[in-house]
């Protein structure tokens, strides 16, 4: 057992000095803190600049962008190219792991600093980007079932996914 | 060590459980006593996430204790098989939550093992650096659950103002607070920022300064700690190693079973550490070993930051990850056990199977084998000891 | 309006109005007292309390008070209800009716009877009761758990209370509060927490017991019973078991100020301040009442095996053993002066 004045008396003593020492809340929302460069807060894309490869459409684990393609002449080339005429995020699934950024193949879509997304109803998490808006409980990429291998035999071919492209690992 | 020199008393690893306190069944049904049966729920403040503990109660002493879980179970095995090798990191995060890094670090390891591929020595000791802080981000708060679950409400706060610290030195290297997806297979995702080793060493020395008032001398002497938690939820070792015990409930018990130095792995064998045991195995004991392994890892932090070599951060691995066909298993050591991942490869682009063995599924044996015999209170304590995080047992 | 005041100050009008005021004024002292600890209880854990509501956040338990009354009272559909309602009120009200004998400065107390120390001990014995009937009522294992450790608690820890204020009626010969005060002079070196010190400790640990405070909470167990004999309470039910535990906290720091600490006594002569001397007796209260939470914040709750063997191996030896030191000592001093 440990002496007298080494036991409680002593841990009473550690809260009676942090009693009157500093305190470290910060009053959010006087005080909002510097975000580092780094951190990943909400998706916004540049739509100026989307090609519409729909690469983040593909990659993206929680199925939460969503992107109606269409083939349109933009720059006057006489070329009709893929252009994104609906575009959403929708924020009550983005799980912020950055794999869209990292496989935006033209930089277009990037976090910002903003965190505080808040809405009164579900479906105004959506933000839409394009010109039409897209519905965002449509699923963009259901399950597709696996084929079920031919009698006899074992294992099975690789099953059919949705087409996915290749992940570049940055 | 900070175990040994205030230990008081020798204690002997060979002790019967506390099945002393039941009432033997002949005489309870003699006198007709029954037991109660209670359900310490899903919804409970202290339970560590979703557990439910069906409890037989004589009075105050548990006769039987089963454990049910299930409650948080996201189906994570099986959603990997659906996904690409990269993309199952993000879900890895969210195993055990409270040290995401060792989760990415161990499924990693795995799939490198899989494509047996090179990682660059400077990836390599980022990945230690991250995950020794990660360890010290658990631990602290651990110590913090235990005396939360005790009664006292303050060490938590105390803890938790050290994690905050800590997620942000997270927050300015990888961008997030708690879902980092920054170990990737083959190295880490971006170097450090120019102004973080620096930072990192204030942090440390700051800490060492604030450890010792904050968590040791508010706890440690305190009559009532030590009364709640001596000879509480004692193992003997040839229990703890028959239930597959690893980390902290192991090591307190006097087995050094650490998987950073039996199975060693990364940069673990070019760093200088101790294993740190302790013989009681109680819950006391299982606090001494958390506070020294909190130490320990704040020494290999700054070995880390005084060896690292300058480099790149990640392999050439090429643009798609298609492993050829086989099994890759990846072992690590988290601040709650051994986290070891299990990948099998059908040579596309998804796993096969991903198998995840947490050290919190296999610890909670402890709380069916231990708790019967002690008093209702006694299961907190006990809890404090394992440890688990229910995002851990249930995947 | 003089007539009025000399019909109102007869019995039983006297009585009931003052029972009325103090029963209101116990009620916004808990209130206060809720206020309090959670600012404390910030201060310590490095974070503000509540400040959002009113200035430096003064107006939070009007806040919590105004939400509590528009909660639904929610009661077990099983529960025994009459038992249930009544056990709430069978807690609050012996906290407030001790108030009515405890001298707030030279003749100031309501109820001057000469045995106030026997209706203090009499009358906080029915909070345990109070705490059975709430587990009982609730019908939940969880709250049968909580009020059987309560009762055991409360029993036990009565035994060490009662011995340590023989202490106090022996020095002071009379079983009255204003007595106690009065003999006890107007210096802080001759009041009785000096001689009887080891009283002092075991009446305040004991008092920390009675309240069911940390390091004595089993009974509300947060941890383990969440909520323990009040588990299935809410709304106005459970904000007057509240207002009963806060309202017997300020009771046994009232009681250890006049009973040790000298009442509204100054601390030093020249200090009087004749009729305001309740400044000092609320100085000296909320003084205790400090403790009572900086205790609460620091340090984790007993088991319930440990609690009893801190009730009745340590505590009741020592008092039996100081009451006979005590004795003689008198006896001694008596017999050389």
């Amino acid at each position: 057992m440990p002496q007298v004045g080494q036991g409680i008396l002593k841990g009473m003593g550690v809260t009676l000095r942090h009693l009157f020492g500093q305190k470290i809340t910060r009053q959010y929302p006087e005080y909002k803190r510097p975000l580092p460069e780094r951190s990943r807060g909400m998706l916004t894309v540049d739509m100026d600049r989307c090609i519409a490869c729909l690469q983040c459409m593909r990659v993206c684990p929680d199925h939460c962008i969503s992107i109606t393609q269409e083939k349109r002449d933009i720059d006057g080339s006489g070329k009709a190219k893929p252009y994104a005429v609906g575009f959403v995020i929708d924020d009550s699934r983005c799980m912020y792991c950055s794999l869209c950024v990292e496989v935006c193949p033209v930089n277009c879509i990037y976090h910002t600093e903003e965190f505080e997304a808040q809405a009164y109803n579900r479906l105004e998490l959506a933000r839409q980007f394009g010109e039409r808006p897209v519905d965002p409980t449509v699923d963009p990429r259901p399950a597709v079932k696996k084929k079920k291998p031919a009698k006899g035999q074992d294992g099975g071919e690789a099953p059919k996914k949705a087409p996915k492209k290749k992940e570049e690992a940055a | 060590m900070l175990g040994e020199e205030h230990r008081t008393e020798e204690h002997s690893a060979l002790t019967e459980p506390a099945t002393d306190r039941l009432v033997r069944p002949d005489v309870r049904d003699e006198f007709g006593l029954e037991t109660i049966d209670m359900s310490m729920g899903p919804q409970h403040p202290a339970m560590h996430g979703l557990l439910r503990l069906i409890l037989e109660l004589d009075g105050e002493t548990v006769v039987r204790c089963d454990p049910i879980m299930g409650y948080l179970h996201r189906c994570q095995e099986k959603i990997a098989e659906n996904r690409m090798y990269p993309a199952v990191i993000p879900m890895t995060d969210r195993l055990d939550y409270f040290a995401n890094m060792h989760n990415e670090h161990g499924y990693c390891l795995a799939v490198e093992d899989l494509l047996d591929v090179e990682i660059p020595p400077r990836a390599d000791y980022i990945r230690v650096l991250m995950c020794e802080l990660m360890r010290l981000a658990s631990h602290i708060p651990s110590i913090g659950f235990l005396l939360l679950e005790l009664g006292a409400f303050t060490p938590i706060l105390y803890a938790f103002r050290e994690r905050e610290r800590i997620q942000s030195i997270f927050e300015a290297v990888t961008g997030a607070r708690m879902m980092f997806h920054y170990i990737r297979i083959g190295g880490v995702k971006a170097d450090l920022p120019p102004d973080i080793p620096e930072k990192i060493w204030d942090y440390v020395e700051s800490l060492e300064k604030n450890f010792k008032p904050d968590f040791v001398d508010l706890i440690k002497g305190n009559e009532i700690f030590i009364s709640r938690t001596r000879g509480v939820g004692k193992m003997t070792q040839e229990k703890a190693v028959e239930m597959g015990l690893t980390g902290p409930p192991l090591r307190c018990t006097g087995v050094d079973f650490d998987v950073r130095l039996d199975y060693p792995y990364s940069v673990y064998p070019e760093l200088k550490f101790d294993v740190v045991t302790d013989t009681a195995g109680d819950v006391e004991a299982s606090y001494r070993v958390r506070i020294g392994e909190c130490l320990q890892s704040i020494s290999i932090i700054k070995q880390c930051l005084e060896k690292m070599p300058e480099g790149e951060v990640m392999a050439e691995m090429g643009r798609r990850i298609r492993p050829p066909e086989g099994e890759g298993f990846g072992r690590i050591e988290a601040p709650r056990g051994e986290f070891a991942v299990h990948v099998v490869s059908d040579g596309s682009d998804t796993p096969y199977r991903v198998h995840y063995r947490d050290a919190s599924f296999v610890n909670m044996q402890l709380l069916q084998e231990v708790v019967p015999g002690h008093y209702l209170p006694d299961i907190m304590p006990i809890m404090g000891l394992v440890d688990p995080v229910s995002g851990g047992w249930d995947k | 309006m003089g007539t009025v005041l000399q019909y109102l100050d007869q019995e039983p009008w006297r009585f009931l109005i003052s029972f009325g005021a103090v029963v209101f004024l116990v009620l916004n002292l808990a209130a206060v007292l809720t206020m309090a600890e959670r600012k404390v209880s910030g201060y310590i854990q490095l974070r503000y309390g509540p400040n959002r509501v009113g200035p430096r956040g003064l107006l939070q338990p009007a806040a919590d008070v105004f939400k509590l009354f528009t909660k639904e009272n929610v009661s077990p559909g099983r529960s025994d209800l009459w038992v249930f309602v009544a056990a709430p009120i069978a807690m609050f009200l012996p906290a407030a009716a001790v108030w009515l004998v405890i001298p707030f400065a030279p003749d100031a107390v309501i109820a001057n009877i000469n045995v106030g120390i026997l209706f203090f001990i009499a009358v906080t014995s029915i909070g345990a009761l109070g705490v059975v009937m709430a587990g009982y009522g609730s019908r939940s294992t969880f709250s049968l758990l909580g009020a059987l450790r309560g009762a055991a608690q409360m029993i036990s820890y009565e035994v060490p209370l009662i011995l340590s204020l023989l202490g106090v009626v022996m020095l002071s010969g009379s079983l009255s509060f204003v007595d106690v005060v009065n003999a006890q002079g107007d210096t802080f070196w001759t009041w009785y927490v000096w001689p009887l010190l080891p009283m002092f400790l075991t009446f305040y640990v004991s008092g920390i017991a009675e309240v069911k405070r940390v390091p004595f909470d089993l009974p509300e167990g947060e941890s383990e019973i969440v909520g323990g004999f009040m588990i299935e309470y809410s709304g106005m039910t459970w904000a007057l078991i509240q207002a009963a535990e806060f309202a017997s906290m300020g009771l046994m720091s009232a009681v250890t100020t006049t009973l040790f600490l000298g009442g509204w006594q100054p601390p030093l002569p020249f200090l009087d301040l004749g009729a305001f001397n309740w400044v000092w007796f609320g100085f000296k209260t909320s003084l205790i009442m400090f403790t009572f939470q900086w205790i609460r914040w620091s340090i984790p709750r007993l088991r319930m095996d440990q609690l009893m063997d801190l009730g009745w191996k340590v505590l009741v030896p020592l008092t039996l053993i100081y009451l006979v030191v005590v004795a003689a000592a008198m006896l001694i001093l008596q017999e050389v002066f």
